[in-house]
């Protein structure tokens, strides 16, 4: 069966060019606009690893991270930051929330694979 | 509450202070006319004064006229300051947002198109690898297994033919044998006469002795005479036997020629519709591997247009980050136009504060590398390249 990764993120373009390089694998995917969107998206799925951006609307990226946290169903999921931002302060914030990884944007689709290969759980 | 309703009262006075300085000169100038006057002194000396007093008012009409006129200039500078910030800014701004929504947009929906051709190039590698992997190559194999056992077929039919033949011949041996067998007959019945010939003489010689004998040997004779009768009988029937044995071998060599030139024709046949088919599945499958080559070019090629793409990502990125910076001059503007207004005094927009804010809301490197070449009157910054970004794992 067919893993689930979700992608939150506020650029369209960007979830959709995420969404080609999963579903190429063979990965389901599951999109979210933002934080908030993510939040009420993943109620009642069964996402294996979470991909999001840092700044977003409504609710950023690491309070994404801080809430996913708080939930007992993904407390293990894996959750990777794709972001544009390069500075150490918001990777160590990320960190501290309970990130795995950090991956900068504009990410290379096959580089991105790997990653998540590495990150799922079986 | 206190400061706000106490600033009216500053102005008329800050106003009154600086009128009172505009006349000073004009006013000392016509006092110590006055004073002249009074003093009895020189009329020169008081006609000096007046005239001072109203070069004096000249003086400071004429400065009046010019402080009037600098200050229509800075009340017209802000009215369009003012325009600026309440109608040019937002159209800019607008114009900012209105292209991040296109630019979003477009890429969204090609992103989509090459979302679609990318399924499309899948959907079409699993079929021809289906097909060249497992149905054609499997439906030559299962052709040719067939095909094999129908020439195998053939080769037992030939074999069994043969067989019949040998048969055939053997019963034609056996003939020669009957033929030999049927003159042997005829010869003893010929030898069976003669004793009886010779017994017959002998009968007649002994006279009324050998009558009795003579009878015998008279039968005898009809007995060889019928014996080589049907001697030649049999061989008559066995020559007739031979000869339908010797057409019926004929014809069934006739036949195994046939069947074994047929069996050799069909082969050849076999062989030949094989070989083509065998080449039109090495052309289906070198077409199959040109196409699959194809495909994983295209796919390649499809990769690095996605990681070009996210390019709109960071673009908007950005003119969010101007379009908010844009969004704080009318405020800043306005706030200059207030403190013109209640002062007369004109309060630059700080400039280094925009900047400071702008530098603070930049999450990509390249947008801090910008800024700062920029700041130094430079080049642009170059964006970055996706293959040398690296990933950190917590």
């Amino acid at each position: 069966m067919a893993k689930t990764i979700m992608i939150v993120d506020d650029s369209a373009s960007l979830r959709q060019v995420v969404g080609i390089s999963l579903r190429s694998a063979g990965y389901d995917v599951l999109e979210g606009a933002d934080g908030a969107d993510a939040l009420k998206k993943l109620t009642g799925q069964k996402v294996h690893l979470i991909i999001s951006d840092v700044n977003m609307p409504n609710m950023d990226g690491i309070s994404l991270v801080k809430e996913i946290k708080k939930l007992p169903a993904y407390k293990f999921t894996p959750i990777v930051m794709l972001t544009t931002e390069s500075a150490n302060a918001k990777k160590t914030e990320g960190q501290a929330a309970g990130a795995k990884a950090w991956m900068l944007k504009p990410f290379n689709p096959p580089q991105l694979l790997a990653v998540v290969q590495k990150l799922v759980l079986p | 509450m206190s400061r706000s309703s106490n600033l009216p009262a500053r102005n008329v006075a800050s106003r009154l202070v600086g009128r009172l300085q505009r006349w000073q000169s004009t006013a000392f100038a016509l006092v110590a006319a006055g004073a002249a006057l009074a003093a009895g002194g020189v009329p020169v000396a008081a006609i000096v004064a007046l005239l001072l007093g109203i070069a004096g008012v000249l003086l400071d009409l004429h400065r009046q006229s010019r402080d009037s006129r600098a200050a229509a200039a800075n009340a017209a500078f802000l009215d369009s300051t003012d325009r600026v910030g309440h109608d040019v800014l937002p159209v800019w701004a607008a114009h900012i947002a209105s292209s991040r929504e296109q630019m979003e947009s477009a890429v969204a929906a090609l992103t989509r198109r090459f979302g679609g051709i990318v399924e499309r190039i899948d959907q079409t590698m699993r079929a021809a690898s289906q097909e060249g992997d497992q149905g054609l190559v499997a439906a030559f194999a299962h052709s040719r297994q067939e095909l094999q056992t129908i020439l195998d077929s053939l080769k037992e039919a030939m074999a069994s033919n043969e067989s019949m033949n040998a048969e055939v011949q053997s019963l034609g041996r056996f003939v020669a044998e009957l033929q030999q067998m049927a003159a042997e007959v005829a010869d003893i019945a010929q030898q069976t006469n003669l004793l009886a010939i010779n017994a017959a003489i002998e009968a007649a010689h002994a006279g009324a002795e050998g009558r009795g004998f003579g009878v015998l040997a008279q039968e005898v004779r009809k007995l060889s005479a019928l014996s080589g009768a049907t001697g030649q009988r049999m061989a008559a029937k066995v020559a007739v036997i031979g000869e339908a044995i010797r057409a019926a071998r004929d014809a069934a060599q006739a036949s195994a020629r046939r069947e074994a030139a047929s069996a050799l024709a069909s082969e050849a046949t076999i062989n030949g519709v094989l070989e083509r088919l065998r080449g039109v599945t090495e052309a289906i499958d070198a077409s199959a591997t040109v196409l699959k080559e194809a495909n994983a070019g295209i796919q390649v090629e499809i990769v690095e247009s996605l990681v070009q793409l996210q390019f709109q990502d960071r673009v908007s990125q950005r003119m969010a980050h101007v379009h908010h910076n844009i969004g704080r001059l009318p405020g800043l503007l306005a706030r200059s136009r207030r403190c013109f207004d209640e002062s007369g005094t004109l309060a630059p927009v700080d400039a280094q504060d925009l900047l400071d804010e702008l530098e603070g809301s930049y999450a990509m490197a390249d947008e801090r590398a910008t800024h700062a070449v920029q700041g130094a009157a430079a080049g642009p910054a170059a964006a970055p390249d996706a293959a040398l970004e690296e990933v950190t794992f917590f």
